[in-house]
């Protein structure tokens, strides 16, 4: 029996949930079938059999961004309507799982959260209230989102098993491509102006001067060997109310 | 500001166990609309306590840490979510002024996103055991979407029981530093946080560039930002 719109509904809202059971035998699995249970159970209405043996199969490992998880669900909810065999199934499930978690995870983790995130801080730091900054970010991040997962579950529903293909330069790859310069100016403007009002809310006597180049300096090395930099991150951060505190005990 | 001077009631305690479960669950479980980003989580924290603006600066500044650690791939992350709020809220009721709290702040929102993230682990770990065998939940697929809300629940249990535990012992910590009077070693404690957020935010533009040739854009970042600053404008 073909899924109602009721079905789509209450498929694509259990996909905010996919990663709620998340673990290490079946990463993603146990959300998908999850979320994949509304279809299901219209498509093999009344032979328990089948429905059985579908669940068991959505059941398995299969990994993904959770964002696109929604074109998984659909486009798996697809194959089973059109009864496709599940050989074919369960090689496509396969096949999937490397785009979706490689294209969601540079758009979206790459791009789009550090892009809003960097935005809502810098109108902080440019003297807007918490309040309209959080709102900013939110509302910004999760039109993307939501926006997001609708194509994801749209695509997926009307592919079927196109939609690896369609996956392949598709605009969210595109948009990364476009998106990544915006970010890395934002993040070294945003560095610096933080780092400005720290200073300027300081009471101690700084040389602003020799911060800024050696904090230049620092920065490009990070940015060169990313890991080591992060490191040497970690350990400044711990260092500085260490090196306050001591500082207040010896006098 | 002494210690006797900070008030945390049950009340307050209680609402705040409450926010930390639904921003521990917002992470990964559900629904991801990033209400567990440090931005967000520390400026409720600051709010709960009654300084909105103190918990927004402390969010800021481990937002600029975090954003170095994207979840790609089977990466670890803190989590942020929780730790955000516990260490907005400690530097907020410590009257969100003193530069010596900010830093003890920060650091205890980051030390306790890394402990966060070793209870997302035995979360996973737990989760295996409650989602088998896989033939039991195929065949009953009633008990599989039981099994799942359980799931999520066991998050927000974990992100209420971080912040219920840590918040009264962070809020005293950050509040020893208030009284902390500046020193000579005070410079190179500020130093220190200026060059960590120099070698964070590096590290965090290499997370986002494609391959090293940005670089220079983070430099031109910077000029843009000190142009802010030199112009008044923040």
């Amino acid at each position: 029996m073909r899924p109602l719109r009721s079905d789509h509904l209450a498929a694509w809202s259990r996909t905010f949930a996919v990663q709620g059971s998340w673990n290490y035998s079946t990463l993603v699995g146990t959300g998908i079938a999850y979320a994949m249970l509304p279809l299901l159970r219209r498509i093999y209405a009344g032979d328990p059999v089948r429905l059985r043996d579908s669940v068991e199969r959505s059941l398995r490992p299969f990994n993904g961004h959770p964002y696109l998880c929604a074109m998984a669900v659909a486009a798996l909810g697809r194959l089973e309507q059109d009864e496709v065999d599940p050989e074919t199934i369960e090689r496509f499930r396969a096949a999937l799982r490397g785009p979706l978690g490689s294209v969601g995870d540079r758009a979206v983790w790459g791009q789009w959260r550090p892009i809003c995130v960097l935005l809502s801080v810098l109108l902080f730091l440019l003297g807007a209230s918490p309040g309209w900054c959080v709102g900013v970010f939110l509302v910004l991040y999760n039109v993307g989102h939501i926006g997001v997962r609708i194509w994801a579950y749209v695509t997926g529903w009307q592919a079927g098993l196109e939609v690896g293909r369609l996956l392949k330069g598709a605009w969210l790859e595109s948009w990364a491509e476009r998106l990544w310069p915006a970010n890395i100016l934002l993040t070294g403007g945003v560095a610096l102006v933080l780092a400005d009002l720290v200073v300027s809310n300081s009471t101690v006597a700084l040389e602003p001067a020799a911060l800024l180049g050696m904090g230049a300096v620092l920065t490009l090395i990070a940015f060169r060997f990313p890991r080591q930099g992060g490191r040497v991150a970690a350990v400044l951060l711990v260092l500085a109310p260490v090196l306050w505190l001591l500082g207040g005990l010896v006098g | 500001m002494s210690w006797s001077e900070i008030y945390l009631g049950p009340g307050t305690w209680i609402i705040a166990v409450l926010a930390g479960g639904a921003l521990g669950v917002d992470s990964v479980s559900w629904p991801q609309v990033m209400i567990s980003r440090p931005i967000v989580s520390a400026t409720i924290g600051g709010w709960l306590l009654g300084n909105p603006m103190a918990g927004m600066l402390v969010g800021a500044v481990l937002e600029v840490y975090a954003l170095r650690h994207p979840p790609f791939g089977a990466a670890k992350y803190p989590d942020t979510g929780p730790a955000g709020l516990v260490a907005g809220a400690s530097y907020a009721a410590s009257g969100g002024m003193a530069i010596g709290a900010l830093l003890v702040a920060v650091v205890i929102g980051w030390g306790l996103g890394w402990i966060g993230t070793v209870t997302v682990q035995v979360r996973r770990r737990v989760n295996e055991r409650i989602m088998s065998p896989a033939g039991a939940l195929a065949g009953n697929p009633e008990l599989l979407e039981e099994r799942h809300r359980m799931a999520i629940w066991l998050d927000v249990l974990r992100g209420g029981i971080l912040v219920g535990a840590f918040l009264v012992p962070s809020t005293l910590a950050v509040s020893l530093a208030v009284g902390t009077a500046p020193s000579e070693l005070g410079r190179y404690a500020i130093a220190s946080l200026v060059l960590g957020i120099a070698a964070s935010a590096g590290a965090a533009g290499r997370a986002s560039a494609f391959g090293v040739r940005g670089w220079p854009l983070i430099l031109v970042g910077a000029a843009l930002g000190l142009l802010l600053v030199w112009g008044g404008l923040v």
